[in-house]
């Protein structure tokens, strides 16, 4: 303690030492950089074996009357492939590894509030990946990635597993919310106010109280199915005077913020990736990061639109509708903003950026359908068939997982201090964008043609289609194949990337590469937001950063 | 290092430590934050039950009498009595009138295990005299002792909880200045009082 030396702002240069152990410093480490990085891994992992899953559907459905799986272990790779992608891998890589890894350093702290918790949060995640996945053993859930009872009731003793599986990966995303939102309120650096924070801050800012009361409300639904199924406590099942509609209402009021949970951290990277490679500030700052506010506001408001079809009474699917479709506003905001952002700005091509770029294409395209299906009378008539599949996919896969490679490519040279090949960059987006509209695209027309989904067989006359859906998303996989292999290829044999490739303006980027474990020698004070790019860096104190001087002296541990 | 003026005010103004070390005002948030989106969880079962109660089956359901009021409305005051005291110990230790704080945190703990001891009756009551159990009731079995025995298994924890803070403070982990364990402490017991005020309401008396 008595080592601290106060300086601007009445803020001490207080750091814990550095663990020196291999175990406590990678596997058990609580510096928020490395639990960035291990939830990035951890759901990459997720992502591959999700991803074999969804090739193992395609390969059903090259042919009208399947036989690569049975129909009933088909029910179950549908099932986990949904829960594993939204579960395991968009959410804690939305949230987990570039929430961790990138906003304390952008409002120039330490660490976030609650280290040791953020260290939980972390490991409760691979067990719940674990659970998940080790549920085909005792026979997977089939009754898709939502589990309606009465459905769910009678799946196999796997389904159990999975409210466990989901409960974790729940309790571990409540905790991380809420850490974050106490590090966004009383961590930032002196001067950084609200409206000076970069708009990646904003938009955690906005998902942390969804992951943190939305979560919540979902722990209940799986808490009361498990009891139900393990115990007999009747809840849902109609027999014994449960409802399975009951069911539908507590899942979704979590799952419809979930949505956004996916989507707002993802609009958070776009905001940050366009105005650094068009060299331009961004358009409308504050109607952005409002509008990321409003948008998860909105979210708690709409979760009935899931239900047109399950019985809802009709003068409540009027305001459901309404609400839903106001979600569009504060959404096309963002769009128009970031296109003006472009819009005679110096764009730079750089991999991440074309991935941004094709989000705003794809993601726009996915949100438009979205508009489509809130309003009932469509929704009737496109509820349970492949509409909905390419909906969700492209807001989901083009949407959130183009947003979350394009973070990678951003931001991997400073995780690594290495850049990761351009060429090869280009080269994944162009395939994986192929490849994605190419299998996505043409399941709309399916969809309003009444192919069902969730059916392991179909009708012959959507045979050629779903063969041509196959072979685009074999060109996605290999895409994605390109880009792990970058990733691993990179990690040694990258260019150097110094401390700031991009010429970006945040603070992460006026660090060294990878920066400290301290993250700052000496807290930085803010003058303004960050993307006036005709302006000098608006940051005092950090003259010392990249010099050899040493950092703060450790104080005692507490 | 030079002082740097900042134009409009800094964004914090706590003292030093604050960037890396949790302090008071940090666990408070947090602590509160915890409090939130365990509102949270009781808010959906509450919701759950009232689903169900009014999906047109009538309630109580057939076969089944109404709760004992009167017995309900005596634990509940020793629960409301638990909160005074417990109350006065914060009070107390903010005041260092040390043997007053140690008599008002036997006295809520010995409260709450009260409590709990009324509720195990009624619980014993409803399941022998009444055949009213846990699954085999249908949903007024299921909501009944699922959202009670939750509330009761906070208040089980809130008693350990407060066994705990009452042994570090004989220990001397707290003083007079730092004491966020306490206080978190309080927040908790008043807290899961809140809670009941709900439950008892919903329960017993419409």
């Amino acid at each position: 303690m008595a080592t601290a030396t106060v300086h601007a702002g009445g803020i001490a240069d207080h750091v814990h030492p550095e663990p020196q152990g291999f175990v406590r410093k990678y596997i058990f480490s609580i510096d928020h950089k490395i639990i960035g990085i291990q939830y990035l891994i951890t759901g990459f992992v997720f992502l591959v074996l999700a991803g074999l899953l969804a090739e193992v559907i395609r390969v059903q459905l090259m042919h009208a009357n399947g036989g690569f799986v049975s129909a009933d272990t088909y029910n179950e790779v549908y099932s986990i492939h949904g829960s594993a992608m939204v579960w395991l891998v968009i959410i804690p890589l939305a949230t987990g590894a570039f929430g961790n890894f990138v906003f304390p350093l952008q409002i120039g702290a330490r660490d976030v509030a609650f280290p040791w918790l953020n260290m939980v949060s972390f490991w409760l995640f691979p067990p719940a990946g674990l659970l998940l996945f080790g549920s085909f053993l005792l026979g997977a859930p089939a009754a898709g990635w939502t589990e309606y009872p009465p459905m769910s009731l009678q799946g196999a003793p796997g389904t159990s597993m999975w409210c466990a599986a989901i409960f974790l990966v729940g309790i571990s995303s409540t905790m991380t919310g809420l850490n974050f939102l106490v590090t966004l309120i009383k961590m930032r650096a002196p001067g950084m106010t609200f409206t000076r924070m970069p708009l990646f801050c904003w938009a955690q800012f906005a998902t942390a109280p969804m992951s943190m009361i939305a979560t919540t409300a979902l722990a209940a639904a799986l808490a009361a199915l498990f009891m139900e199924r393990q115990f007999g406590v009747p809840f849902f099942d109609p027999t014994k005077g449960g409802s399975p509609v009951l069911w539908q209402h507590m899942f979704w009021f979590y799952s419809h913020p979930a949505v956004y949970i996916m989507i707002l951290p993802i609009f958070g990277i776009i905001s940050e990736v366009f105005p650094t490679f068009s060299r331009k500030p961004i358009f409308g700052y504050k109607m952005i990061a409002f509008s990321s506010v409003s948008i998860a506001l909105l979210s708690f408001m709409v979760w009935a639109h899931h239900m047109f079809t399950s019985g809802l009474a009709p003068f409540l699917q009027l305001p459901f509708m309404i609400l839903t479709m106001l979600i569009a506003i504060p959404t096309g905001i963002k769009i128009f903003s970031w296109v003006a952002t472009l819009w005679e700005g110096k764009i730079h091509y750089t991999t991440a950026m074309l991935f941004a770029i094709g989000f705003i294409a794809t993601f726009t395209f996915g949100g438009i359908t979205g508009v489509f299906l809130s309003a009932v009378p469509f929704d009737l008539h496109a509820h349970g068939t492949y509409f909905i599949v390419a909906h969700l996919h492209y807001v989901l896969v083009g949407g959130s997982l183009m947003g979350i490679l394009s973070g990678v490519y951003y931001w991997y040279p400073k995780m690594t201090g290495r850049l990761m090949n351009d060429k090869l960059g280009h080269w994944t987006f162009w395939l994986f964008f192929i490849g994605f509209n190419g299998t996505f695209l043409p399941m709309h027309m399916l969809g309003l043609l009444g192919m069902p989904r969730r059916v392991a067989t179909y009708d012959p006359q959507f045979q050629t289609w779903n063969q041509i859906e196959s072979i685009f998303s074999f060109v996605m996989t290999f895409a994605l194949l390109l880009f792990f292999a970058n990733m691993l290829w990179s990690l040694r044999n990258g260019k150097k990337a110094g401390s700031n490739p991009w010429g970006a303006r945040t603070l992460e980027w006026q660090l060294p590469s990878p920066p400290h474990y301290y993250n700052f020698k000496h807290i930085p004070t803010v003058f303004s937001t960050p993307y006036d790019f005709a302006e000098p860096l608006p940051y005092a104190g950090l003259e010392e950063e990249l010099t050899d001087s040493p950092g703060p002296a450790p104080a005692v541990a507490h | 290092m030079a002082v740097i003026t900042v134009p409009d005010g800094h964004a914090h103004d706590d003292g030093p430590d604050q960037l890396y070390v949790e302090t008071r005002e940090l666990r408070l948030q947090g602590f509160l934050l915890f409090l939130v989106s365990d509102v949270v969880l009781f808010c959906s079962f509450i919701f759950a039950y009232l689903y169900l109660r009014n999906s047109g089956q009538g309630w109580p359901p057939a076969g089944i009498s109404r709760l004992d009021v009167a017995f309900a409305a005596f634990n509940s005051m020793v629960l409301f009595g638990s909160g005074c005291t417990m109350h006065y110990a914060l009070e107390n230790w903010k005041h260092s009138n040390f043997s007053k704080y140690v008599g008002c945190m036997v006295a809520t703990i010995v409260l709450g295990l009260m409590f709990l001891g009324g509720q195990g009756y009624e619980y014993t009551t409803l399941m022998l005299k009444d055949h009213v159990t846990w699954g085999g009731s249908g949903i007024f079995g299921a909501s009944f002792f699922t959202l009670t025995g939750m509330h009761g298994f906070h208040v089980a924890v809130g008693v350990i909880y407060l066994s705990i803070l009452l042994l570090q403070s004989v220990h001397g982990t707290y003083t007079k200045d730092k004491y966020f364990g306490l206080t978190a402490g309080t927040l908790y017991w008043h807290f899961v009082d809140v809670i009941w005020v709900v439950l008892f309401s919903i329960f017993y008396l419409i």
